[in-house]
Parts: structure tokens; sequence; C-alpha cells
């Protein structure tokens, strides 16, 4: 049996686990293609029935910041990295009716999750300016919750955290 | 580290999960029960929740006090900056994904609507002027 003079300058050979996303981002960055999206801040865009209504409700009780109000039918908010647009539906431009004329709507129930560091004063403070609650605060797992709507029935939930479960690592 | 939270409700969470990854561009932190998984993609966490009963000990879907059930759908949505969203439309489009709209131009950008397996819309947008894009945090 001959002895190879170089296997001890060999690295071993290490099964490793087969990692599509792994390798498809490997080979997105040899061949210089971009990602198939950015990866970027976060944005929310709410439609609302009355802007200045809902500019000073998240400004005034959620801690937004007013950004931009171009117009009467457009407003950009922030909060932390969050970036809000409050869009009204069906005015000058219509930008957002769909071809068939379906003009959106405010309501249904995806929404943003805002922390909070003490929900049962947020809850409070809230019900003293007669916002309206979906449901009063309730226990959930790792976090505790309250369903709020703003002017125009857009739900906006917060939610305090009640154990490590809900803190996500740093990436 | 994500810090913007939304929650979406959804009727499958799994082929929801699968579609955002595959799609879109998300991870997959945790899908610890049937109904519920999180994701994220830069500072953007993406809650999804299935309906679930009064008692069920997960919070975020269940019906309101007065029975009110949750469910997907309905117009407001988180957006996602893309660099080309004529291409990314039509990647899409390949992968059989539906579109509320086509690529449309607004005011400070252009945007497409789409929608995951569950009909909730998802805006991807491609900013036209400075105002409107989103900066790497």
């Amino acid at each position: 049996m001959t002895t190879d003079p170089l296997a001890a300058l060999r690295l071993p050979i290490v099964p490793i686990e087969p990692r599509p996303e792994f390798a498809d981002a490997l080979l997105r960055r040899i061949e210089a293609r971009p990602g198939p999206l950015d990866r970027q801040t976060a944005t929310i865009r709410y439609f609302v029935a009355d802007l200045d209504a809902s500019v000073d409700f998240y400004c005034r009780l959620l801690d937004f910041e007013e950004e931009l109000r171009p117009s009467p039918v457009f407003a950009m908010l922030y909060r932390g990295d969050l970036r809000l647009l409050l869009s009204v539906p069906g005015g000058a431009g219509a930008v957002h009716t769909l071809p068939d004329g379906t003009v959106p709507q405010p309501g249904g129930w995806n929404r943003m999750t805002l922390q909070v560091a003490d929900l049962v004063s947020t809850a409070d403070s809230l019900r003293r300016h007669q916002v309206v609650f979906r449901h009063d605060i309730e226990a959930g797992v790792g976090v505790r919750t309250l369903l709020v709507e703003d002017p125009s029935g857009n739900p906006v939930e917060l939610i305090e955290p009640t154990s490590g479960y809900h803190e996500r690592r740093n990436t | 580290m994500s810090t913007v939270s939304v929650r979406y409700i959804v009727d499958d969470v799994d082929a929801a999960q699968k579609f955002y990854v595959r799609h879109l561009g998300f991870q997959l932190d945790m899908q610890p029960s049937p109904v519920f998984a999180m994701l994220s993609r830069g500072d953007l966490r993406l809650v999804l929740v299935a309906p679930v009963g009064p008692d069920h000990p997960g919070g975020g879907s269940r019906p309101m006090p007065d029975g009110t059930p949750q469910h997907p759908g309905g117009w407001n949505r988180f957006m996602l900056q893309v660099p080309d969203v004529d291409a990314s439309a039509e990647t899409l489009r390949r992968d059989g994904v539906r579109f509320r709209s086509d690529v449309i131009s607004g005011v400070g950008t252009k945007q497409v609507m789409i929608e995951d397996p569950s009909g909730n819309p998802i805006e991807l947008f491609e900013p036209l002027r400075p105002e409107a894009r989103l900066q790497d945090s």
C-alpha cells in the first residue's frame, strides 16, 4: 500500500447538511445576481377614511412621528423602524383603485403589532381617549395583547412581552 | 434584528410560511405549532396565525369577546421594497402567484399587489423618488 505524502496536509472531508437556501445565496453572489428582493426596513400601508384624524391618532396616542403629508390623501409616519403609510382610497388620482373598479377599504384583521412597555397604562390612556377596543387585554403565549381600532376601524395590536420567548435573537 | 412586527391571519400556516420563504425572501424563525409561525425579513417580523377557538392558549387569533372570528383578507398590508418591480412581478407570475393588480405607477413608487395563498395582500414597490426609498438598516 503506497502512502500519500500529502495526506497529512489534506483537510478532512466533513459531511455537511445540504442547504438549498445557502447554495442559492452563494450562487447568487458568485454570479453577482441580485437577491430575489432587497432586505430593507419595514413599511406598512393602511387605508383610512380621514387622514387628519388618523395622523392625529397615531402620533398623539401611539408615538408615531409625522414625516410627510404632501397631499390630503397620503401621509408617511414613522415609529422607530416602522414606516406607516396612510392612504385615503378612491381620491383624486385613485392610484389604489383596482382595474375592475374595486376601491380598497379600511378594516380587516391583518395588523401591525406595536410593543409597549406597560400595556395596562397604555390601555388606560387609550380608553380615556375613547379609542375603540376590539378586545381588552388578554394573555397569549409569551405576550399580553390588546386589540384596538384606529379612527377608520383598522386594527392595531399592542403587546407587552411576558417572557423571553418573544424576543428574537440578534442576527 | 426584527423590530417591526406584523400579524397576518391565514387559513393554512404551513402553506403560508412556505409561500413567504419561497417567493418573498423571508426566513422561518419558528413554527412551534400548526397555527403559528414566526418569520423575518430584515427589520420586519411576520407572524402568521390561523384562527383558533376561544379557549386556545394563543391569543392572537382567537375570536373577539362577541364571537366575531378573525379572517384573512382586507387591504392593509406590509410593503416590500424591490430594485425592479417589473422583474419581481415577472418572476412571481411565472411562479403562479396571484395578482390583485398589475404593475402601476403611483406618485412616489411603482407598485404591484399580490396575494398570499389565503388571499392576504402584499405590496411590492420600487421607489421613484428619494422620499419613497428605504435605506438598509
